[in-house]
């Protein structure tokens, strides 16, 4: 018996360390080609173009070697076929390591592509095993994904970490791709992403900028929300973070330009909501403190007369700007990218029911109030401006 | 040799064969809930403990007795055979069900390219030898020191994703699931919830076995509260709409941990708990079954056993095709139709009412006996 039990206890210890060593699974580092972000695009005859961009770990200049090598440390590679395997098989061919998509922090969707139809590749998002849930989703605006990915970027050595950079910073509208994916899922909520393009093309100060926002209908891309609107999505879907607005608080002159600017500390969205003629009526009220960033003008912000003044002179420009783009969401786009459907699902859930299939359509006729509460708390560190000639 | 169980051993093994593969492979089935599957969980929580009941009071009627001598006490000489022979089925089918669900988990999470033989012969190997050389007690105290490090995991995996909460999933509540969806969706935790029904062989090998009970309903109790809050915490962090669709809810949780923008991929972390969970719960499956078999046939030393029916177990685990097959298929057309209602519910309290009648009516032949 112990004898038995000896041998088996070697037995089980050669054979635990023979499989144990993981030579199956084995993935040397300089045998993977480290994709750092991914673009797709549908090329003109209604295939699909899918470009990679590889860390080239040879460009990467170590600590002693730092400053413009003059290297590229990214290639950028494309190909296109019928569907997402197929692709990635032809682009594999042109690679001698293996594609790794397990560090890939960046998807971005060409903007025709996106027009045409998503649905078609986000399969793979979710079912391949290395995709990682904690990339940022962008669309095109203008120009395809396979620009931008061939697009330098100063500040870091891989463009594609630029980018998640820029998403994962509080200055910008991150959405992950399961967020993306849960909301063109559901049916109360609409995808909407950050929209990224291509600035000052054909110098040699181009670069990309991530300005606006592409907002989808089901799965297709409907339009773009501008700048203006893009700072107040921000603010309604709680990334109002260092946010910053204008407003004209006197008529322009020789002196003064006349404009405030201010910038958000604490901002917030509260949505009430009711059921009327079983349609959902809904009232947003925004309300945000700030704090004064410049005055270019002749008001004297510690007076409380004139902080007033500018605090409602504010409060008005949001409101209408808000409505304004509420008016292009509802009207224009169609699509339900604040989640009120999901407040309705949330607040009156047997309502919802009814509602619920039909709500695209319901949609842009529901009624939406507006009103904005803004609140300078913050002045900085002087009241009117320091450099006045003084006139006493 | 007798072997001997403590009752904190005897908790620390329930709670392990209940939490580990219940949070993992349960998730999703209960998802058919919506949101509302953090009731179904509750609702389920009641099913097992109810399962937990029944199988203590059925073990205490006979103290120091095995499962497999007092039924034959209770239900007579043939009827008893048939009972063991369905609880045989049980251990024989899951055992292999688990190993495979094992390696997929492996192979579709981690080591896309390692033969599915390879990852389960590793298991086997270890488990055999856990069995072999130590025997249940041996396993239980495997489970004393992995049953604190796995509830340590679930714990920093809960934790670490505090961050990614988005409060409204869960909402809105009851409306959108309704009575059938969150029974339904209780199913499934509440066939895995149930496996203190293997209390009923472990009765036999404790020290003090009135305090059995007691830990049996810590453990249970216990392992309910795991997977309500990790349940929860993936509807907190994933949503329904997504994670309804996926295997393995709960590897996907993780994978969306990212803390202070350096620590990321959580991964390895639920794959210790699934290894350890699935080690502990072979492991007494494999013992229960050469333990019951030997009994059955008679057989001398039931480690003998082990020989045969380990590599039966192995090329068993090879037969379903994929995924669908070995985790859903198994669980819905065996495990929640027959195992739950019959083996988990409808036995034991089958054995505990006609042996308190035994009891009430030929006291002194129970004692005898």
């Amino acid at each position: 018996m112990t004898r038995i039990l000896r041998t088996f206890r070697f037995l089980v210890i050669f054979v635990i360390l023979g499989l144990t060593t993981g030579c199956w699974d084995r993935n040397e580092m300089d045998d993977l080609a480290l994709v750092m972000a991914s673009g797709i695009d549908l090329t003109e005859d209604g295939q699909l173009e899918i470009t990679l961009q590889i860390a080239l770990p040879t460009g990467i200049p170590s600590a002693v070697q730092s400053g413009g090598s003059g290297k590229k440390s990214v290639i950028v590679i494309s190909a296109s076929g019928k569907n997402t395997s197929e692709v990635t098989g032809k682009l594999q061919q042109q690679l001698s390591r293996a594609i790794f998509f397990g560090h890939r922090g960046v998807i971005i969707f060409g903007e025709q592509f996106a027009r045409h139809g998503i649905n078609q590749v986000v399969d793979t998002f979710t079912r391949f095993p290395e995709s990682r849930s904690n990339s940022y989703v962008l669309t095109t605006y203008g120009g395809t994904a396979k620009e931008i990915l061939n697009t330098p970027y100063q500040l870091e050595l891989i463009p594609g970490i630029g980018i998640n950079k820029i998403q994962s910073s509080k200055l910008s509208f991150p959405v992950k791709i399961d967020e993306f994916l849960n909301a063109l899922s559901s049916q109360d909520r609409s995808p909407v992403t950050a929209a990224i393009r291509v600035i000052n093309k054909g110098t040699d100060k181009e670069t990309f900028t991530i300005d606006r926002a592409a907002v989808y209908h089901r799965n297709q891309l409907s339009g773009y929300l501008s700048s203006d609107e893009l700072k107040l999505l921000r603010w309604w879907t709680g990334r109002g973070h260092h946010l910053r607005f204008t407003v004209q608080v006197e008529p322009e002159n020789e002196q003064y330009g006349g404009t405030v600017g201010v910038e958000l500390l604490q901002s917030g969205m509260k949505m009430h909501l009711v059921i009327k003629n079983d349609l959902p009526e809904i009232k947003v009220s925004l309300h945000a403190t700030v704090r004064a960033i410049d005055n270019d003008s002749k008001l004297d912000l510690s007076k409380v007369n004139h902080m007033k003044r500018v605090e409602t002179l504010l409060s008005k420009k949001i409101q209408s700007e808000a409505e304004s783009m509420l008016t292009h969401v509802q009207k224009v786009l169609k699509s339900d990218i604040f989640g009120i459907g999901e407040e309705v699902h949330i607040e009156y859930p047997y309502a919802w029911k009814k509602m619920k299939d039909e709500w695209l359509d319901i949609f842009p006729e529901v009624p939406v109030t507006v009103d904005a509460h803004i609140k300078i708390e913050r002045t900085g560190k002087t009241h009117s401006p320091a450099h006045k000639e003084k006139t006493d | 040799m007798k072997m001997k169980l403590k009752g904190i051993q005897v908790f620390w093994i329930i709670l392990i064969m209940d939490l580990g593969m219940t949070l993992v492979m349960t998730v999703t089935p209960s998802l058919q809930a919506k949101q509302d599957a953090w009731i179904s969980v509750i609702v389920a929580g009641g099913i097992a403990t109810l399962i937990a009941l029944l199988a203590t009071q059925a073990a205490k009627l006979y103290p120091g007795q095995t499962f497999f001598e007092y039924i034959h006490l209770i239900l007579g000489k043939w009827i008893g055979k048939a009972v063991i022979v369905i609880y045989l089925v049980q251990w024989y089918t899951i055992t292999p069900i688990i190993l495979r669900q094992f390696s997929d988990l492996v192979q579709v999470m981690l080591l896309h390219g390692t033969p599915k033989e390879a990852v389960m012969l590793l298991m086997i190997f270890v488990i055999v030898y856990a069995t072999y050389a130590g025997g249940i007690e041996g396993i239980a105290r495997c489970g004393e020191v992995l049953g604190p490090i796995i509830l340590l995991m679930i714990g920093l995996v809960l934790i670490a994703s505090t961050n990614n909460i988005q409060w409204r999933n869960i909402l809105p509540v009851y409306a959108d699931s309704g009575m059938t969806g969150i029974l339904g969706g209780a199913l499934a935790p509440a066939s895995y919830l149930g496996h203190s029904v293997e209390y009923l062989m472990f009765a036999a090998f404790l020290t003090q076995p009135r305090k059995g009970a007691l830990y049996t309903f810590g453990a249970v109790l216990t392992s309910v509260f795991f997977v309500l809050i990790t349940t929860l915490m993936v509807i907190f962090t994933l949503g329904v709409n997504l994670s309804s669709n996926t295997w393995y809810p709960f590897f996907e949780m993780t994978k969306k941990i990212s803390l202070f923008g350096f620590i990321d991929n959580f991964d390895a972390i639920p794959v210790v708990i699934w290894l350890a969970s699935v080690f502990v719960k072979f492991a007494v499956m494999l013992f229960l079954m050469s333990y019951g078999t030997a009994q059955f046939l008679h057989v001398r030393n039931w480690r003998n056993l082990i020989w045969f029916i380990a590599p039966v177990m192995f090329v068993f685990a090879l037969i379903p095709q994929d995924v669908t097959e070995a985790t859903s298929n198994y669980l819905q057309r065996y495990w929640v139709p027959f195992a739950m209602p019959v083996n988990m519910l409808g036995l034991p309290l089958l054995l505990l009412v006609i042996g308190k009648w035994r009891q009430r009516k030929w006291p002194a032949a129970a004692d005898h006996a």
